[in-house]
């Protein structure tokens, strides 16, 4: 039997870890993972419906329903696009992303740093309404926001694009990668991870600069000692976004511990076979 | 024995005074209400011997679990199996077991801040080899049922604050960190790791929200609200310097043990030559933290007799126990 179909609760929604509760971000995953597939309806039906009643009425998508407040895994949501989602709700969704940016660059901060003479930040995407931005939810954000590009004319997801993108490349760290957005702490610096690594590279698929190819390099290296499926799977999405896997890559080696780790090495895999559901 | 005189209090950082003088108006726990009873086991390594005198340390606290749930919840951070920098499996094992002799239904939580993966962190931790059927007892806190919590006297800016639904619902949570300096908070112990039980999973990698809602006032307020737990902190080998993921290792040979978490890491401040009342979450969670520190009634190894200097970075040398 197939594990993601497996796993399904039987409310529609899936779980992290089979048996559990039923949260946003491994049902999208699920379902990108199950459409790109193609195969499989009657679950996939059960999941949107799912994701549907999950959406809160400000028109993102709450972390998993008890939780009264829209957040990151809203542009997880985002990416199945308009004829999964139902156009209004799509629509509500990415206008809720649009709205969203880092505390750090909010007015009063923007204030804060003038008066304190600190350096501005361009705006990203925070994981929670109020906080600063980090790698991964702008990373994530982005590519939401470049499929909503292209679905219609949409100047503003443009503009952000190009900010977060200014985000990104701000917040490399000195060996090259990401780490969660924390490039130094108290002027020490600190170390990249692969999996932020791998994600921040596919949402700056198009764009290139020494510190994008840079990246690759330090993506590539990491290639043979990831310690977990989620990090092998993102960074071969942003290494094939650039062009960079090389082509004699070894297969993925980590079994995946959850349930969106299943489905983020599936569309890894048919992103290898020329079909990247991120970039669609 | 609190380790510090008279003359050290008197001389003690204005800040920490000024702060010690707020006692009383927010949330805070009496720290004189009862004696703290906090044990100092000397422990030079991870051996064998650590199963026998774990439960012999919890028999001293009496502790009544029989049939109750029991929540360990372990410090990870890195793949880093090398580096000092996650709470040892075997020490957690070992507290799975005396828990286990003593009735309890045991589980294994932990939602570290900054790496999503927990089950194969613990695995490049060795929880896997050390711990038999360690994926069937361990939940991760970050990807788990979450309940909210409302706060009532809060000290930082937050009303309410989603929670890991084990770590509110268990009957007792064991907090089992890693003895380390913290380059945000100085010193990073059984209060700090309760940061673990804030669900990555609606907050982020890292939980943001607690940045900005003032570290040690979210430290102070998790400890108000997570009353019903224990402390075993793992200090045979710490970390000391710029932690708490790039220090160094550091050698103190002692595991900390109590039912009071402020009282055992002022304990452990002390072990480790910091000034607990010199430490902001301390100070807004107890108040008063001289009156806490003459409140623990210690058994074991004297502090005195095990303190060790943890190399602090330079931005933290005012904590420095004189």
């Amino acid at each position: 039997m197939d594990s993601l179909l497996v796993s399904q609760n039987t409310d529609g929604g899936w779980p992290y870890q089979r048996g559990g509760p039923s949260w946003t971000e491994p049902t999208a995953y699920a379902l990108l993972a199950l459409m790109a597939q193609g195969s499989v309806v009657e679950p996939v039906e059960r999941g949107l419906r799912w994701l549907n009643a999950a959406q809160r009425p400000d028109g993102g998508w709450p972390p998993q329903p008890a939780v009264r407040q829209s957040a990151w895994v809203t542009a997880v949501a985002a990416l199945l696009g308009p004829a999964a989602l139902g156009r209004d709700a799509y629509r509500r969704g990415i206008a809720w992303i649009e709205q969203q940016t880092g505390e750090e660059t909010s007015f009063l901060s923007r204030v804060r740093q003038f008066l304190t003479g600190d350096s501005r930040t361009d705006p990203g995407w925070p994981w929670f309404p109020g906080n600063s931005a980090w790698v991964t939810p702008t990373a994530l954000s982005m590519l939401a926001l470049r499929k909503a590009a292209r679905c219609a004319d949409a100047p503003q997801a443009r503009a952000r694009l190009d900010l977060g993108a200014a985000y990104l490349l701000a917040h490399a760290c000195s060996d090259g990668g990401w780490n969660h957005g924390a490039a130094r702490a108290l002027d020490y610096d600190a170390r990249s991870y692969p999996e932020t690594t791998g994600v921040a590279l596919l949402a700056l698929s198009g764009k290139d600069s020494p510190r994008i190819r840079r990246a690759c390099k330090w993506a590539r290296a990491q290639l043979s000692e990831c310690r977990t499926s989620e990090a092998e799977s993102w960074l071969r999405l942003g290494l094939l976004a650039h062009g960079q896997l090389p082509p004699n890559t070894p297969l993925p080696a980590r079994t995946p511990r959850t349930i969106q780790n299943t489905a983020l090495a599936r569309l890894a895999s048919a992103a290898a076979a020329g079909r990247n559901p991120f970039l669609e | 024995m609190s380790g510090l005189n008279r003359r050290e209090f008197l001389t003690g950082s204005v800040a920490g005074l000024a702060l010690a003088g707020c006692s009383g108006c927010c949330g805070r726990r009496p720290a004189a209400s009862r004696e703290a009873l906090v044990s100092v086991l000397r422990r030079p390594d991870y051996g064998q011997e650590l199963y026998g005198e774990l439960r012999r340390v919890l028999a001293e606290h009496r502790l009544h679990v029989r049939g109750k749930r029991v929540l360990l919840k372990p410090n990870l951070v890195e793949f880093e199996p090398d580096s000092p920098i996650n709470t040892n499996p075997l020490l957690v094992h070992a507290a799975l077991e005396a828990f286990r002799e003593l009735g309890a239904e045991v589980m294994i939580g932990e939602g570290p801040g900054h790496r999503r993966n927990t089950l194969d962190m613990a695995e490049a931790a060795g929880y896997f080899e050390t711990i038999p059927r360690f994926e069937e007892l361990f939940t991760d806190l970050n990807l788990d049922r979450v309940t909210e919590v409302r706060l009532a006297r809060p000290h930082s800016r937050l009303k309410s604050i989603y929670l890991a639904q084990p770590a509110v619902s268990c009957d007792l949570l064991v907090s089992m960190p890693k003895m380390k300096t913290h380059h945000w908070v100085g010193a990073t112990l059984s209060m700090k790791n309760l940061f673990g039980t804030v669900p990555g999973g609606v907050y982020g990698w890292p939980k943001n929200i607690l940045h900005w809602a003032g570290i040690p006032a979210c430290i102070a307020d998790l400890y108000q609200i997570l009353p019903r737990h224990f402390a075993i902190v793992d200090g045979i080998v710490g970390m000391e310097g710029n932690g708490p993921i790039q220090g160094r290792p550091k050698r103190s040979g002692v595991v900390v043990s109590g039912r009071d978490l402020a009282a055992v890491d002022a304990s452990c401040c002390q072990i480790m030559s910091i000034d607990p009342r010199r430490i902001e979450y301390l100070t807004l969670a107890v108040g008063d933290v001289e009156e806490l520190v003459s409140s623990i009634h210690q058994i074991g190894e004297s502090v005195k007799s095990v303190r060790t200097r943890f190399d602090l970075l330079p931005e933290w040398s005012g904590i420095r126990l004189s």
